[in-house]
């Protein structure tokens, strides 16, 4: 059937289609339309060259791209400008254009503007519930024959409509272009039109007549300067023209649509008075942080535990199986551990994800970012930077994808090259085993203000980047959307995705930097003393002496400390005390070890479902020193050990977050926040080793 | 001449004009918040910036210096 009120034909009838691409406002339901459609063969990539999330499905010999949500094609932010490139440079065989049917009269006019693409496209009036609920009564077919495409009403939430989707834009026609502009305008559109050859033409031709930089021929670009001056001469701003005339046509069509509205208040206009209370809402918000972090931290420690019990076991069988000594350390202590230091990272991911994606898609995260406004301004960042910042405290990797909720790509850099500093839990091994030896009653005292050291170096670092960076200022014109239930089934797949695409990417990266440590740490093959580990901290430890850090045991424990922070005690351990040596493991020695960390996970995941309600309780405070303490006391002073803490808070956190930084900023820039954080901590370190008495 | 920053929580007014440019005017059309549009001031965040409206169906969030651009009708 396709579209019977249709005014022109199907182009192709039943012909088959390759790529169909989703084009909408934010948040009116276009990944949860892909979802419906094509259940669990979702795909989580990054478009080329940039962090926006490129979401694919594939639905028989169709792919769906799910493009980033748009208001309009005068791109006013990278997603939308590159939704627009991905539509003019490689335009889709045909659009669904997705839109909120709760708020039709402003999400009308991209559909107005899509019609001048010249590709096949169908409308989907997406959250007909919420327009209901709202008090609107719609009539689709009316907007079917005014627009002359197929209109379809969804429910993507809840799959409804959404079978009718596929052959309505299969049989979708090419629209004719929805709106007619003033005469000076149109004559000035035509003009630039004849010299491009796409058929997107008309709407290239709007983009340039409104100064927008997009690809088209010269003739075409100098017919629009041209045009422009001539329209200024008249007192015309082609930009004002153009989007005044779509929504002057978004709301004739939107009245005609309309066949009634009762307006009710909505559950958001009841919610919002308390979430965004002056003094309840930040209180609330407080609490709401402190438990996506419980959340988090609970439910994977122990499926970190469970990889680590993993690691333990295959190392244990490398080990039994006689290989030569040096054969059997790189496969144990090199590969599997480096395997095991990827994976480690999987479950706070997975778990970070999904409490990211649950505040991301209710709308919580907006409203945090404008409770937060205020206070992140001081610091040049926009609202919504709050959160990648204070997931910081509990992991740096998860952290610095989550600066993609920023609007600006100057506002994710300054976010993302503070978020290092943030004292992440990996960091408090290290922190404890010297306070506990040279702070004792005043141990906490010195964590807290190595946490505020962290906090405060990451704040100065985005403020600076603002202040001398040129980078745009920070805007806080943002829209609030309305507080939805997520579907846990979306959630889950997109946390898994995502997850997924971390550990694809990350492993190689990792598994490298494990190998190189390996290398150094155990050739030539002999003591510790005479490997390229000791020659290279020696070296490394003149460099530290003005710090008063000159012991190559300490110094040399900072270069394993770059693939992850907890390495460091354990490097400390090898050097001061030597290395342990490896536990052979028998086959089914192992396999009973292996269940027993599985049972123990599934019990702590169990014991974690509990704790999350329960009051937040600190760990149990540690028994006499370790030998390690005992030894450390010995080698180092109070002051040197302080030095120390604060050099390992601010320097690199660990290859996870630079291959994190890196597929969020590019190479320069993490080239570029390797060489700062390292120099930052060297002068902050050695600030600290002259102020301190 | 007032100005959208200058409106009481709950009170209600046009848009006579938003002088602004760049980026932050193309995003306040797209929102909604255009010449003729009628709109509400919800209310103020906690430490009094930024400010929430309501423009047709959309809540939008905006800093008291953006506010500061758009210009009301009299009356
Ligand atoms: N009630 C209702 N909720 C829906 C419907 N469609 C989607 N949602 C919900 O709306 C929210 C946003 O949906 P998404 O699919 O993330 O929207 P999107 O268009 O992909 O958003 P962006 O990627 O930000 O542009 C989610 O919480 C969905 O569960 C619907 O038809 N009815
Ligand atoms: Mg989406």
């Amino acid at each position: 059937m396709g579209c019977p009120r249709c005014s022109t034909p199907a182009v192709h009838p039943g012909r088959r289609l390759a790529r169909i691409a989703l084009l909408g406002n934010p948040n009116t339901g276009k990944t949860t339309l892909i979802n419906a459609l094509a259940g669990t063969r979702l795909q989580v990539g990054n478009w080329p060259g940039t962090t926006v999330e490129k979401l694919e499905a594939r639905l028989g010999d169709l792919t769906l791209v799910d493009l980033p949500g748009t208001y309009s094609l005068f791109a006013t932010t990278p997603e939308e400008r590159l939704a627009r490139d991905a539509l003019l440079a490689d335009p889709p065989d045909a659009l669904l254009v997705v839109l909120d049917a709760g708020n039709l009269e402003r999400n009308l006019p991209l559909a107005l503007e899509a019609t001048e693409l010249g590709i096949p496209m169908a409308v989907v009036l997406n959250l007909f519930d919420e327009a209901r609920e709202k008090g609107y009564d719609l009539d689709p077919a009316r907007l079917e024959a005014l627009l002359g495409v197929p209109v379809v009403a969804t429910v993507a939430s809840r799959g409804e409509g959404v079978d009718r989707l596929i052959e309505a834009v299969q049989t979708a026609p090419v629209p004719a272009p929805a709106v007619i502009y003033p005469p000076a305008i149109e004559r000035a559109l035509a003009r630039v039109a004849g010299a491009i050859d796409a058929p997107a033409a008309r709407a290239i031709a709007a983009l340039l007549l409104a100064g927008e930089p997009v690809a088209a021929p010269e003739t075409a670009r100098k017919a629009a300067e041209a045009a422009r001056k001539e329209l200024a001469a008249l007192g015309l701003d082609p930009f004002l023209e153009i989007t005044g005339a779509r929504y002057a046509r978004a709301r004739e069509l939107f009245q005609q649509t309309l066949r009634g509205h009762n307006p009710r208040p909505t559950l958001t206009d009841r919610l919002d008075r308390f979430v965004l209370h002056p003094v309840l809402g930040p209180v609330l918000f407080l609490l709401g942080m402190l438990f996506v972090f419980r959340f988090t931290f609970l439910l994977s420690a122990p499926w970190v535990d469970f990889i680590g019990g993993v690691q333990e076991v295959l190392a244990g069988w490398t080990y039994g199986l006689g290989l030569p000594g040096l054969l059997a350390s790189f496969l144990a202590d090199g590969l599997v551990a480096g395997v095991g230091t990827v994976l480690a990272f999987a479950p706070v991911l997975f778990f970070l994800y999904l409490a990211m994606s649950f505040l991301e898609a209710s709308g919580f995260l907006a409203r945090s970012a404008f409770i937060a406004d205020r206070l992140m301004h001081a610091a040049g960042l926009p609202g919504r930077a709050f959160i990648p910042l204070v997931l910081g405290f509990g992991c740096n990797v998860p952290a610095v994808y989550a600066t993609r909720t920023l609007e600006s790509f100057a506002d994710r850099l300054r976010t993302a090259l503070a978020i290092p500093f943030m004292a992440c839990s990996a960091r408090l091994p290290v922190f404890a085993l010297f306070a506990a030896v040279f702070f004792r009653e005043r141990a906490a005292l010195v964590v807290f203000a190595l946490y505020l050291l962290g906090l405060a170096v990451g704040l100065l670092t985005a403020w600076l980047l603002g202040r001398f960076g040129r980078l745009e200022p920070s805007t806080g014109v943002m829209e609030l959307p309305p507080y939805r239930l997520p579907r846990a089934r979306v959630l889950l797949l997109q946390a898994h995705a995502r997850t997924m695409s971390f550990v694809k990417g990350a492993t190689g990266p990792i598994l490298l930097a494990m190998v190189l440590i390996w290398a150094l740490l155990h050739l030539p093959p002999g003591p510790l003393e005479q490997s390229l580990y000791a020659r290279v901290a020696g070296a490394l430890a003149h460099l530290f002496a003005p710090l008063g850090l000159g012991d190559w045991r300490l110094v040399g424990a900072l270069i394993p400390g770059f693939i992850a922070k907890e390495v460091v005690v354990g490097a400390l351990g090898v050097s001061f005390l030597g290395a342990a040596p490896p536990d052979a493991l028998g086959f089914l020695a192992g396999l009973g070890q292996l269940a027993a960390a599985f049972l123990a996970a599934l019990q702590g995941t169990l014991a974690a479902l509990l704790a999350l309600f329960g009051l937040p309780s600190l760990p149990a405070a540690a028994g006499g020193p370790t030998a390690l303490q005992a030894a450390l006391r010995g080698a180092v002073t109070a002051k040197a050990a302080l030095v120390y803490l604060v050099f390992v808070l601010l320097y690199t956190p660990c290859v996870a977050t630079l291959f994190a930084l890196r597929q969020e900023l590019g190479r320069r820039w993490t080239t570029f926040s390797v060489g700062y954080q390292l120099t930052v901590a060297y002068l902050v370190a050695l600030l600290a080793a002259r102020i301190l008495p | 001449m007032r100005r959208l920053d200058e409106l009481t929580p709950g009170e209600e007014a046009r848009v006579r004009a938003v002088e602004t440019s760049g980026h932050v005017l193309r995003r306040l059309f797209a929102l909604g918040l255009r010449p003729g549009a009628r709109v509400r001031l919800l209310r103020r965040a906690p430490l009094g910036d930024p400010l929430e409206v309501r423009v047709g169906e959309s809540f939008v969030a905006l800093r008291q210096a953006e506010a500061r651009g758009v210009v009301l009708e009299e009356g």
